[in-house]
């Protein structure tokens, strides 16, 4: 039983964690939803006894162990709240996007940090860089340049 | 157990201990009235900063009043009740850390109060003239002038608290305060970088050393369990951790003072508005540092190893300070390298030890702090009538500023020891306590203070004596009387010296473990070494004086070196290379969200795989039984595989959250064959909405855009497919180890199951999520509650900033 | 006249139009589905069930009414209108239920009548903090999650009117 639910933590896990390395965000999210599933499974097979749900009356039989379970709930609860945080982020990106793939993404993110560094080399040389205002401009024109619609 | 709020009154021990028959023990039958009393200064003049602002906020022209009054009550204040014998307050602050709220107004906190409050006062009734012409002159709103009082306010409030803190942690929290209000008013010119890079600098040097004295105390407290200084001097031994700990104090105290080599950032500060200057650099910023050796002082002194590092480093900063001195042509920079030399005096009477070290250190900061601030003083109030800063292109002042140049006059000669001024007195002192020690200190000591006399006629005759200039005009009487008053201080100082001397020898009372009674500077007609010694320095300084010639290039070519390779280019440098590893740092983890995502899993992954080698795993791993009643719990658990594997296959969407959906439920169907109906039917509902949920976003995003996705090629799948695998053997073996472990004999579940009927509950798992692990509860509540807030955000209309 | 062309038209998720046999069902259902929620929540103590799957069943009760009756039908329920509203009073009570012990002098999260205490019953159900505690986490699961919902509803509303019907990721053929 216990090489038994090992193995199966291992396969949702690895699926998990191979779309996790799709392009796809859509997929990404389900990987992560696979993953946190794998894990509240580890914890519940962690209890240490199992048996009876554990609510009174009780005769005598083992029950089985409640405090898994009730960190299972939490975790259960937390993984999904985040799992509709994320779906809500996709939405967002693909809105200030038009595109759901990670490589999109990062070839968006690498020139806004390009343009963020040609504004500062002006105060690099100098060995320091406190000055918020040509940050928050240079944020500007990216914002510009990808208007939601 | 400690009692939770214990007030004690009364003073401290060690002025107890010194007798002194002219102060009453202040003895009061409230023991609140009398925390209250003692607390009077440190109130008062925390509470300066936001009656400053407020004012300000008022009218903008009530600030510089306000605040000037407020700094003058609480200097009426100190002197009020040091003069009524002090007092002490201790009450416990967090007991579980051994935390206190431990001040007292001892001598020594007496001197740097009034020191701070005193000084304070006249620089905030110079700067409400001075100010105005500084905004008006940068083009800038005068309303900004409320920023200025409200943090010099507040930098005079937290050197109160310094001064007054008995426990290093309250010492540590002072201290940050002052370093916080110094990087806004070093600072307060915000539009020119040069002044930014200085306040940056200012802060990154006394807010990094400050870690140090952080550090120092809890090595103190890890020893002794306990912050507080009184309590330690008792307990310190000599030994490594009384010399490690001790440094690291004093290394943050010695940054603070500006001494070297962590010196340079004083002469960079200069960059802030001129009663900044005369305020933090004179009398109470650098002062701090000395105060806190002055605090410490009865563990440093155990330690013969930290006195002569105090030794060397005053020495090494009156050399250094006094030689740079003679070399710079801004006024300021001038005063600043003066400022170094000085406080290495006082370095080095702490390193002499004695009475009259101890006692001297005190006096040397009094009457330094008169003069110096003086002079900074003077040196706003020229530049404003020449609108120039460098000495080269001043001179003959003494015409149309005749009563600046008499007040700075004696200011000038007050800090180079001339006869009839405060200053005779401190270097006397000074000379008792380098003779005690032998004749080689004896003429160190000379020669630093003929370079302190060479520097202090440079300043002075330069501005005012010489050929006058064009172009200078009078100046208003607000930026000349409180220098008058300074000045004037420094006469009276010379001639009426015991006030000044009590102050002095309580002060040392307060961290000297001897008697001090007998330490009582005065004139002497004879032939007695401290004179001798005072007239040789004179000779000397007015020999440097004529020579210059013969020395300046000497002086100018250490300079030189000293910028080449002095600690200000390793400062920056170490700057330099420090944004640029942090930038490459950046690149590599940050820059797209996979590398994000390896740059954690790889550490964690190689960490549990060594972990896992590491451990021996002979007869470890189990395969359990399998009962027959078990076999529908193995079919679902091969269903709920099968789906997963199946979502990697998945192309199209809709197909992938159904899978999800069901490997979902079959997970529910798995808990409930665990035994655990609560959550099977929790998992059941969170898998409905979570796929209705993820059904809504592929409604929301338009079928092209999915539709591309669903088709692309899997780039480097074999790559994938083995990390993959990886990922799921490290799953594997860690699980499958776990879960062979042995059960518990008793466990916290047994516990909870039996506590049940208590909480008048039944189901064992409700009861655990509401009452016995509630808090759990709770914080998972608020997360639910923030993603409604992040979702209702995220979906909102417009576009998010 | 098929059932199909009879129905108010489109669901708030936009899963084409429903018939009225549904609309009905959806109608009749909200009731039971809301009594069935407060049972779970009540009984939690002696049965299997908490405020949490109180609140996620009482949401799918909403969500029926927005799949089959629409946006618009769903939100003339006042709790839909003002569900963030509820989840912060939910979170306020289950915080209250929290910190008013400290008032007393207890630990946080001290639960009353304390063990061996005597506990006032009506009818079956006990009135205890714990309840109280549970009532928040309910009003605040079911105010998030109909929060949630509506949110993605409304969004694909406004999405619907500016793209035109069709362009759908759920509607798309190999």
């Amino acid at each position: 039983m216990i090489l038994a639910v090992s193995i199966v933590i291992a396969v949702i896990f690895g699926s998990g964690a191979f779309l996790i390395l799709q392009r796809d965000l859509l997929r990404l999210i389900v990987g992560i939803l696979l993953i946190s599933n794998a894990s509240i499974l580890f914890v519940m097979a962690s209890g240490l006894s199992r048996g009876k749900a554990p609510i009174y009356p009780l005769d005598g039989a083992s029950v089985s162990d409640p405090l898994v379970q009730a960190m299972a709930l939490t975790a259960l609860v937390i993984g999904s709240s985040t799992a509709a945080l994320l779906l809500a982020l996709v939405y967002r990106l693909y809105v200030s996007h038009r595109s759901i793939d990670i490589e999109d993404l990062s070839t968006a993110e690498m020139e806004a940090a390009d343009a963020l560094e040609r504004v500062n080399v002006t105060e690099f040389d100098r060995g320091f860089r406190d000055e918020p205002v040509q940050e928050e401009q240079a944020d500007e024109r990216e914002l510009e340049k990808e208007e939601p619609r | 157990m400690r009692p939770p709020s214990e007030i004690t009154c009364g003073s401290p021990g060690r002025i107890q201990r010194s007798e002194r028959p002219n102060q009453r023990r202040f003895t009061v039958e409230h023991p609140i009235n009398g925390a209250l009393l003692t607390l009077a200064p440190l109130l008062v003049a925390l509470a300066s900063a936001p009656a400053a602002v407020f004012a300000g906020w008022i009218r903008t022209r009530f600030a510089a009043p306000v605040g000037a009054a407020f700094a003058l009550l609480a200097a009426v204040t100190t002197l009020v009740v040091y003069l009524r014998g002090g007092g002490e307050v201790n009450v416990a602050w967090a007991p579980t850390w051994d935390l206190r709220l431990h001040f007292a107004l001892d001598g020594l906190a007496a001197l740097y109060a009034l020191l701070a409050t005193g000084v304070g006062f006249l620089v905030l009734a110079y700067s409400s003239r001075y100010l105005p012409l500084h905004l008006e002159h940068g083009g800038r709103d005068p309303s900004e002038g409320n920023r200025f009082y409200g943090f010099m306010l507040l930098f005079m409030g937290s050197m109160v608290g310094l001064a007054m803190a008995q426990d290093l942690i309250l010492i540590f929290v002072f201290w940050d305060l002052t370093a916080v209000a110094s990087y806004y008013l070093i600072g307060y010119d915000r539009h020119d970088a040069n002044s930014r890079a200085s306040a940056l600098m200012a802060l990154l040097v006394t807010g990094v050393t400050a870690v140090l004295l952080l550090i120092g105390a809890l090595m103190f407290y890890a020893a002794y369990r306990t912050y507080s200084v009184p309590e330690l001097a008792g307990l310190v031994r000599p030994g490594p951790l009384l010399n490690t700990a001790g440094l690291l104090i004093a290394i943050a105290a010695l940054a603070k003072s500006a001494q070297v080599p962590l010196h340079f950032w004083l002469p960079r500060a200069m960059a802030a508005p001129t009663p900044v200057s005369a305020y933090l650099h004179s009398a109470a910023m650098v002062a701090a540092g000395v105060l806190l050796l002055g605090r410490v002082y009865p563990l440093l002194q155990e330690s013969e190893l930290l006195l002569n590092v105090l030794l060397g480093v005053g020495l090494l900063s009156m050399a250094v300070g006094g030689v740079l001195a003679l070399t710079r042509d801004v006024l300021k920079q001038l005063l600043a390298y003066s400022t170094i030399s000085q406080y290495g005096y006082v370095v080095f009477l702490y390193g002499l030890g004695g009475k009259y070290g101890a006692v001297g250190a005190s006096f040397y900061v009094i009457a330094h702090a008169l003069a110096k601030s003086a002079l900074f003083l003077t040196a706003g109030a020229v530049s404003q009538a020449t609108g120039e800063d460098r000495l080269s292109r001043m001179g003959g002042l003494r015409k149309p500023l005749p009563v600046l140049a008499a007040a700075s006059g004696a200011a000038a000669a007050g800090l180079a020891a001339l006869p009839l001024t405060i200053g005779f007195f401190k270097d006397e002192l000074f000379f008792e306590a380098a003779l005690q020690r032998g004749p080689v200190f004896a003429g160190l000591a000379v020669a630093g203070a003929a370079l302190t006399i060479a520097y202090a006629w440079r300043f002075w005759s330069g501005i005012f004596l010489g050929t006058p200039r064009d172009g200078a005009h009078g100046v208003p009487a607000a930026l000349v009387w409180p220098v008058a008053v300074l000045g004037i201080l420094v006469l009276v100082g010379g001639v009426f010296v015991e006030p000044f001397a009590v102050l002095a020898r309580s002060a040392g009372a307060a961290y000297y473990p001897g008697p001090v009674e007998s330490v009582k500077p005065a004139y002497h007609l004879d032939l007695r070494p401290e004179n001798l010694m005072a007239l040789a320095t004179f000779g000397l300084g007015a020999l440097l004086v004529v020579s210059r010639r013969a020395w300046v290039g000497a002086a100018w070519g250490a300079a030189r070196i000293g910028e080449k390779v002095g600690p200000e280019k390793l400062y920056e440098v170490g700057i330099i290379e420090l944004n640029r590893f942090s930038d490459r740092v950046h690149s590599y983890e940050v820059r797209d969200l996979r590398s994000r995502i390896a740059s954690i899993l790889l550490p964690a992954g190689v960490l549990v795989g060594l972990a896992i080698l590491a451990t021996p795993n002979v007869d470890v791993y189990r395969v359990g039984s399998v009962a027959w009643q078990d076999a529908p719990l193995l079919l679902a658990l091969v269903a709920v595989a099968v789906s997963a594997i199946a979502a990697t296959f998945t192309r199209r969407h809709v197909t992938l959250a159904l899978v999800l959906s069901s490997a979902g439920y079959v997970l529910a169907a798995v808990y409930a064959f665990f035994g655990a109906p609560d959550v099977a039917l929790v998992a059941v509902l969170i898998e409905t909405v979570v796929t209705l949920l993820f059904l809504a976003t592929l409604k929301l995003v338009p079928y092209k855009i999915l539709h591309r996705q669903a088709r692309l090629p899997l780039q480097r799948r074999g790559r994938k497919i083995a990390t993959s695998a990886i990922a799921g053997a490290g799953a594997f073996a860690v699980a499958w180890g776990t879960l062979s472990q042995p059960a518990a004999e008793r466990s916290v579940s047994q516990d909870l199951v039996e506590l049940t009927p208590e909480a008048h509950a039944k189901d064992v798992v409700t009861a655990t999520l509401a009452d016995f692990r509630g808090l759990d509860t709770l914080g998972e509540i608020t997360v639910v509650a923030l993603v409604l807030l992040g979702v209702a955000t995220l979906l909102r209309k417009g576009r998010l900033r | 006249m098929s059932p199909r062309t009879k129905g108010k038209g489109a669901s708030s998720f936009g899963i084409g139009t429903t018939s009225v046999l549904t609309e009905t069902v959806a109608r009749v259902l909200l009731l039971p589905t809301v009594v069935a929620a407060v049972a779970i929540l009540v009984k939690g103590y002696a049965q299997p069930g908490d405020g949490f799957a109180a609140g996620v069943v009482a949401s799918l009760g909403v969500m029926l009414q927005h799949l089959a009756l629409g946006r618009r039908e769903a939100e003339r329920l006042a709790v839909v209108r003002h569900a963030p509203i509820l989840a912060g009073a939910g979170l306020v009570l289950s915080l209250l239920v929290a910190t008013v012990p400290l008032l007393l002098g207890d630990p946080v999260l001290t639960h009353y009548p304390r063990p061996g205490g005597h506990v006032i019953y009506l009818g079956t159900l006990e009135l205890i903090t714990p309840v109280l505690f549970d009532v928040g986490i309910f009003l605040l699961v079911f105010g998030s999650v109909v929060g949630t919902m509506n949110a993605f509803a409304r969004t694909i509303s406004e999405e619907q009117e500016y793209a035109g019907p069709g362009d759908s990721g759920l509607e798309y053929e190999e």
